[in-house]
C-alpha cells in the first residue's frame, strides 16, 4: 500500500510504500526527494550575505535554527566574533521558534490521529492560534512570519523594536496558560493514551545506533541536548533543564516536547530579563553582496533545532562564496529510524508514529 | 378530514419527509457553526447572512457536480447503495411522534420498529463499499459493519431501559409515562431516575456515537488513513444522498434519545401540539449538540480498541443495567412510578 | 469484571473525558480570533515586509534610484534587473524590472540601497489572475510606492540598526539618532561600559502608535495611519511633481 506523496498525513511530500499483512505493516520502503531544491548547490552560488535568507527554507517550520546553523558555520570557519547582545537575541529567536515549531507539531499530530473533522482538528486550531501569537512577534521583529532572514554572519540583522519585550512577555504568558489546557485535554485522555503509549518504541540502542537526535533521542533515555552538551551562542548563560523520558514510545516523545515547550518559555524569559545592550552585529550592515569573505578552512557547526541536531559543514576557499556546503538535516536522520520501528505495527499506528517523529521535508530533501 | 385515509397519510408522510430533509440540511450548518465556535473561529459566514444559506449552496453544488462512476464498479450495487442507505435512515422518522397526534404513525411497537429499521442502513453501507470496487472502500465498509453490529446490541439494551420503565413499546406511551413532576419542579424524565437513568442515557449516547460512525469511533472514515471510507467513490448527488442519510440517522437517534430519556414533548405549555413539538425539537437539538461536542473533543481510537470497548465494557454494562431495571420495576409492582 | 481496577479505570476515563470536554466548552465561550479579511484588516507591524516599490525624494520630487545595481547583485533569486542611465550630476535607472512572482521578500535589496530608493510596503494586496501583472516595471513600482503605506525599513535605517556603533559624529537629522559612542572601534563591545551611553537608542525610532498586538487584530486601519515619521516618500499627488525628471 502506498502512502503516497500526497497524503493528508504525510507531513510534507513523503512516500512510504508499506507492505501489509492484513492490518499489520511488515515492510517499509521510504522514498524521499520530492522536495529537493539543491540547497547545497545554491550554497556554492550564493554568497555568505545572501544565503542566510535561503537557509531558513531548509527547515521552514523552525527557520531560525536553520539560519543559525549556517551562520554559525560561517563564523566558525571565518573566526568572526559575535557580540553578546546578538548571541542573546539569537537564543531568544531560537527558543521562540522552538515553541512555534512544537505548536505546529502538536496540532498536526493530533489532527492526523483525530481526523480533520474531529477532535484532532480542535487541538490543531488551538495550537495554530498559539503559534500565531509567536509569529506575530516575529513579524514585529523582522517583518516576515515564516522565513525570516534574521541572521547574518557576525550577528543579527534586526534589533528589538520599542515595546516588543512587553508584547513578548504577554505572548509567552498566554502560551503558557494555553499549554495547561492542552495538557488537560490530552495527558490523561484515555483515547490519546491508548493510541500513543507503547506505540513506536525506539530503544536506546537503536536510537544511538541510527543517529537520531532531538526529542526522539531524549524520549528514548539518552540525555543529549546540544544546548548543554556543546553550548553555542551563550546558551551556557541560561538555566534550563533537559527533559528525558525512558519509555521510547510516542507518548514519551510527546512528554519530552511538552516539557521543552515550558523550558523554552523559561529561557526566553531569562533572555528578556537580562538582555545586554550593545551592537547586534560585529560587521557593518549589509551593503554589498560580497562583503563577507571567509579565509580558507573548513568546519562543522551544529545547533539544537526543534527536531534535533541541525548541522552545517562549510568548506571555504577565501572568496565571498563557500566552496562546499553540506547540510545535516535533523529530520533526515530521524526518518531513517522508520524501517526499524514500523514493521509490526498496525496501519493506524503508522500515522501516530510519523507524527511523533515530526519530519520536515525541507530538511530531509534539502 | 375529507381525504381518503390513504391519501391523508401519504400527504402527512410527504410533509414530514420534507420537513425532515430540510431540518437535516440545516443541522449540518448548526454543527459547523457550533464546532467553529469551539475552535475559536466562526463557521460559514459569507453565504447569506451569517452563513444561513450555506446548506442551500452546498446542496446546489452537489446537484451540479458530475457523477463519476468507476468503470469497474458493480453498477447495480453501486447505484442502489445510496438509496438503500437513505431509505431506512428517513423511514425511522415515520414512527416518531412529534406531539400527541402529530406524527405519521404511532405504532404500538414503535421503538422496536425504529431500532430494527435503523440497523438496515448497514446493508446500504456495505453495498456502497462493495460496489465501489476499491480496496479502501471495502476495507472501511468491513470495519463499519463490524463496528455497527457490535454496537447495535448495547444500543438496543440501553434503549430498552425506558421501555421497561414505561412498560410499553409505543412511543407516545413512553412519553406519557414521563409526565408529572416530583417535588414540584423535578420533571419525571427517565434520565432523572437515580443511577439507572443517567447510566442508560450515557450508554445510549456512546452506542449512538459508535453506531453512527462518529468520532471518537469514526475509524470508518479516518480521513488521514482511508480518506472518507466507503463513500470515497461517490460524487455529486449520490454523495449528497449518503450524507443526508447519515445526518438523518443522527437526528433520528437524537430525537429518539430526547423521547426516551428527556421526556419528548413534555414541558411547560405542552398541551398545545405545536409547543410540544417545539420542546421536542429543542431537546433533540440539545442531544445533538452534546454529540457534536464530544465529536470535536477527542481523537479517534483504533478499530480493535473500539470493538474491545463494545464487547468488554458496554455490552455487559448495558445488560446488567437492563436486568437491574427489570428487577426494580418488578419489585415496585409494575410500572408507573 | 467488577473489580477495583475496573472502577478506578472507569473513574479516570470519566474524569479525562470531562476535562477534555471542559476545555472545548471553555473555548466555545471565548471570542473567535478570526479576522474577517478583507472587510476587516489587521494592523500590520511597522517592519512588515510587503510589496516592493520605488520612491521619490520628498524634497525635490526626483526619483531616488541612482541605478547603481547593488540590489540586482544582492538579490538571491536574481529577480531585479536594472539598467543605469548616466546623466549630469547624478545617475538614474533607465529601466528597472522586478519579478514579484519570484521574489523571496528577504529585504536584502532594501538593505543595500544607498539612497533608500527601493522599499517595502505594509501591504501585500496585489493578487492577480495573470502572472504577467506581477512583472513590475519602473512605472508600476513607482505607482505602488504611492499607493500603499511604506514599511519602516529603509536601507539606511536597516544598515544603521545592524552596524556596530560608529565613533561619535554630529547628530544626524531626526529619523536616525546615531548613538554617540565611545571612539574605540571595539566591535565586540557589548559590555556595560558601552551600554551606559547607548541605552535605548540602538533601536531606531518607530512610530509608537501602530504597535501591533494580538487582541488588536481587528483594529481598523485608522490606527496604522499614524505612521508619519519623516521619510522619503514621494509627495502626495497634487502636492509636488510626482513625475520624475528622467527620460
Amino acid at each position: 500500500m502506498n502512502m503516497g506523496p500526497q497524503h493528508p498525513s504525510a507531513h510534507g511530500v513523503f512516500r512510504a510504500i508499506l507492505t501489509l499483512e492484513g492490518e499489520t505493516v511488515v515492510g517499509v520502503d521510504a522514498v524521499i526527494g520530492y522536495l529537493h531544491r539543491c540547497h547545497e548547490k545554491l550554497g556554492e552560488t550564493l554568497t555568505y550575505v545572501q544565503y542566510p535568507s535561503i537557509a531558513s527554507k531548509t527547515d521552514y517550520v523552525a527557520a531560525m535554527t536553520a539560519e543559525l546553523a549556517y551562520v554559525s558555520a560561517v563564523e566558525l570557519v571565518g573566526k568572526i566574533e559575535v557580540p553578546k547582545r546578538a548571541q542573546w537575541l539569537r537564543v531568544l529567536a531560537a527558543e521562540l521558534q522552538r515553541v512555534a515549531s512544537h505548536c505546529l507539531w502538536l496540532g498536526t499530530w493530533c489532527m492526523d490521529m483525530g481526523g480533520a473533522l474531529g477532535g484532532g482538528a480542535t487541538v490543531f486550531l488551538y495550537a495554530i492560534r498559539e503559534r500565531e501569537d509567536i509569529l506575530d512577534l516575529f513579524e514585529a521583529l523582522t517583518g516576515a512570519r515564516l522565513l525570516y532572514g534574521f541572521h547574518q554572519p557576525g550577528g543579527t540583522r534586526y534589533d528589538l523594536p520599542a515595546g516588543w519585550a512587553e508584547q513578548c512577555r504577554k505572548a509567552l504568558d498566554r502560551v503558557e496558560r494555553r499549554l495547561d489546557e492542552y495538557e488537560a485535554m490530552l495527558d490523561d485522555n484515555a483515547f490519546f493514551l491508548v493510541r500513543t503509549q507503547g506505540v513506536g518504541i525506539i530503544s536506546r540502542e537503536l536510537a544511538q545506533e541510527i543517529g537520531v537526535s532531538g526529542p526522539l533521542l531524549r524520549g528514548s533515555g539518552v540525555n543529549h541536548d546540544l544546548r548543554k552538551a556543546a553550548p553555542y551562542s551563550s546558551y551556557e548563560d541560561f538555566q534550563f533543564r533537559v527533559p528525558v523520558e525512558t519509555a521510547g514510545d510516542c507518548f514519551a516523545r510527546y512528554r519530552v516536547r511538552m516539557v521543552e515547550f515550558r523550558e523554552s518559555i523559561t529561557i526566553a524569559r531569562q533572555v528578556l530579563d537580562g538582555l545586554p545592550e550593545g551592537p547586534i552585529s560585529s560587521r557593518p550592515g549589509v551593503k554589498s553582496v560580497g562583503q563577507v569573505r571567509v579565509p580558507k578552512g573548513e568546519g562543522y557547526a551544529r545547533v539544537e533545532g526543534a527536531r534535533g541536531e541541525v548541522g552545517c559543514y562549510l568548506v571555504a576557499d577565501g572568496g565571498p562564496k563557500p566552496y562546499r556546503l553540506k547540510w545535516r538535516g535533523a529530520s533526515f536522520s530521524n526518518l531513517s529510524v522508520l524501517p526499524h520501528i514500523l514493521p509490526g505495527v498496525k496501519v493506524a499506528d503508522v500515522v501516530a508514529i510519523m507524527g511523533s517523529v515530526d519530519p520536515v521535508f525541507g530538511e530531509v530533501d534539502r | 378530514m375529507t381525504l381518503p385515509p390513504l391519501a391523508y397519510h401519504a400527504l402527512v408522510g410527504f410533509v414530514v419527509l420534507n420537513v425532515v430533509i430540510g431540518m437535516v440540511t440545516y443541522v449540518t450548518l448548526l454543527e459547523r457553526k457550533f464546532a467553529a465556535r469551539m475552535q475559536s473561529r466562526i463557521g460559514p459566514y459569507y453565504v447569506g447572512p451569517h452563513g444561513l444559506l450555506q446548506p442551500i449552496a452546498d446542496a446546489i453544488k452537489l446537484m451540479l457536480k458530475e457523477d463519476v462512476v468507476p468503470t469497474t464498479a458493480d453498477r447495480w450495487v453501486y447505484n442502489l447503495a445510496p438509496i438503500v442507505f437513505l431509505v431506512p435512515c428517513v423511514l425511522i422518522f415515520a414512527t416518531l411522534p412529534f406531539a400527541p397526534g402529530l406524527g405519521v404513525a404511532d405504532l404500538n411497537i414503535g421503538v422496536l420498529f425504529f431500532l430494527a429499521v435503523s440497523s438496515l442502513e448497514i446493508v446500504g453501507l456495505f453495498m456502497g463499499g462493495w460496489g465501489s470496487n476499491n480496496k479502501y472502500a471495502l476495507l472501511s465498509a468491513m470495519r463499519a459493519v463490524n463496528q455497527i453490529i457490535s454496537y447495535d446490541l448495547p444500543f438496543v439494551f440501553a434503549a430498552f431501559v425506558p421501555v421497561v420503565l414505561a412498560g410499553s413499546l409505543q412511543m407516545s406511551a413512553i412519553v406519557a409515562a414521563q409526565q408529572g413532576v416530583w417535588l414540584g419542579f423535578v420533571p419525571k424524565w427517565f434520565v432523572v431516575y437515580p443511577v439507572i437513568g443517567q447510566l442508560a442515557f450515557v450508554a445510549f449516547l456512546v452506542a449512538t456515537l459508535a453506531a453512527e460512525n462518529r468520532v471518537p469511533f469514526d475509524i470508518l472514515e479516518a480521513e488521514s488513513e482511508l480518506v472518507a471510507g466507503f463513500r470515497v467513490e461517490y460524487s455529486g448527488m449520490k454523495f449528497a444522498l449518503i450524507q443526508l442519510g447519515e445526518y438523518a440517522h443522527m437526528i433520528g437517534t437524537s430525537f429518539l434519545a430526547a423521547l426516551l430519556f428527556l421526556g419528548g414533548w413534555l414541558g411547560p405549555g405542552s398541551e398545545h401540539a405545536l409547543v410540544g413539538a417545539l420542546w421536542f425539537l429543542l431537546k433533540a437539538m440539545l442531544v445533538f449538540l452534546v454529540v457534536t461536542w464530544v465529536r470535536w473533543s477527542f481523537v479517534r481510537i483504533r478499530v480493535d480498541q473500539i470493538l474491545a470497548i463494545s464487547w468488554k465494557l458496554l455490552l455487559p454494562a448495558s445488560i446488567v443495567l437492563l436486568l437491574a431495571t427489570a428487577f426494580w420495576v418488578a419489585a415496585r409492582g409494575g410500572h408507573g412510578v | 469484571m467488577v473489580s477495583d481496577g475496573f472502577w478506578t479505570e472507569t473513574g479516570q476515563l470519566v474524569r479525562a473525558v470531562g476535562r477534555a470536554m471542559g476545555v472545548t466548552f471553555k473555548n466555545l465561550l471565548r471570542r473567535p480570533i478570526t479576522v474577517r479579511y478583507p472587510t476587516v484588516k489587521r494592523v500590520y507591524p511597522d517592519r512588515f515586509r510587503g510589496l516592493l516599490a520605488l520612491t521619490y525624494d520628498p524634497q525635490t520630487g526626483e526619483e531616488n534610484c541612482i541605478g547603481c545595481r547593488l540590489c540586482e547583485y544582492i538579490c538571491p533569486p536574481t529577480v531585479i534587473k536594472v539598467e543605469m542611465l548616466k546623466a549630469e550630476k547624478r545617475n538614474f535607472a533607465k529601466s528597472f524590472t522586478l519579478e514579484l512572482y519570484a521574489c523571496e521578500f528577504c529585504e536584502l535589496c532594501v538593505q543595500v540601497c544607498p539612497t533608500d530608493a527601493i522599499i517595502m510596503m505594509k501591504s501585500f494586496d496585489l493578487a492577480t489572475a495573470d502572472r504577467r501583472e506581477l512583472l513590475l516595471d519602473k512605472d508600476r513600482l513607482h505607482a505602488l510606492g504611492l499607493q500603499f503605506d511604506p514599511s519602516w525599513a529603509t536601507g539606511n535605517r536597516l544598515r544603521d540598526m545592524q552596524a556596530p556603533p560608529k565613533p561619535a559624529k554630529a547628530p544626524a537629522h531626526a529619523p536616525e539618532p546615531v548613538s554617540a559612542e565611545q571612539s574605540s572601534p571595539d566591535r565586540r563591545a557589548p559590555e556595560a561600559a558601552s551600554a551606559a551611553q547607548t541605552s535605548p537608542d540602538r533601536r531606531a525610532p518607530e512610530p509608537t502608535s501602530a504597535e501591533q498586538s494580538s487582541p488588536d487584530r481587528r483594529a481598523s486601519e485608522a490606527a496604522s495611519a499614524a505612521q508619519t515619521s519623516p521619510d522619503r516618500r514621494a509627495p502626495e499627488p497634487g502636492e509636488g511633481a510626482p513625475t520624475a525628471k528622467s527620460e
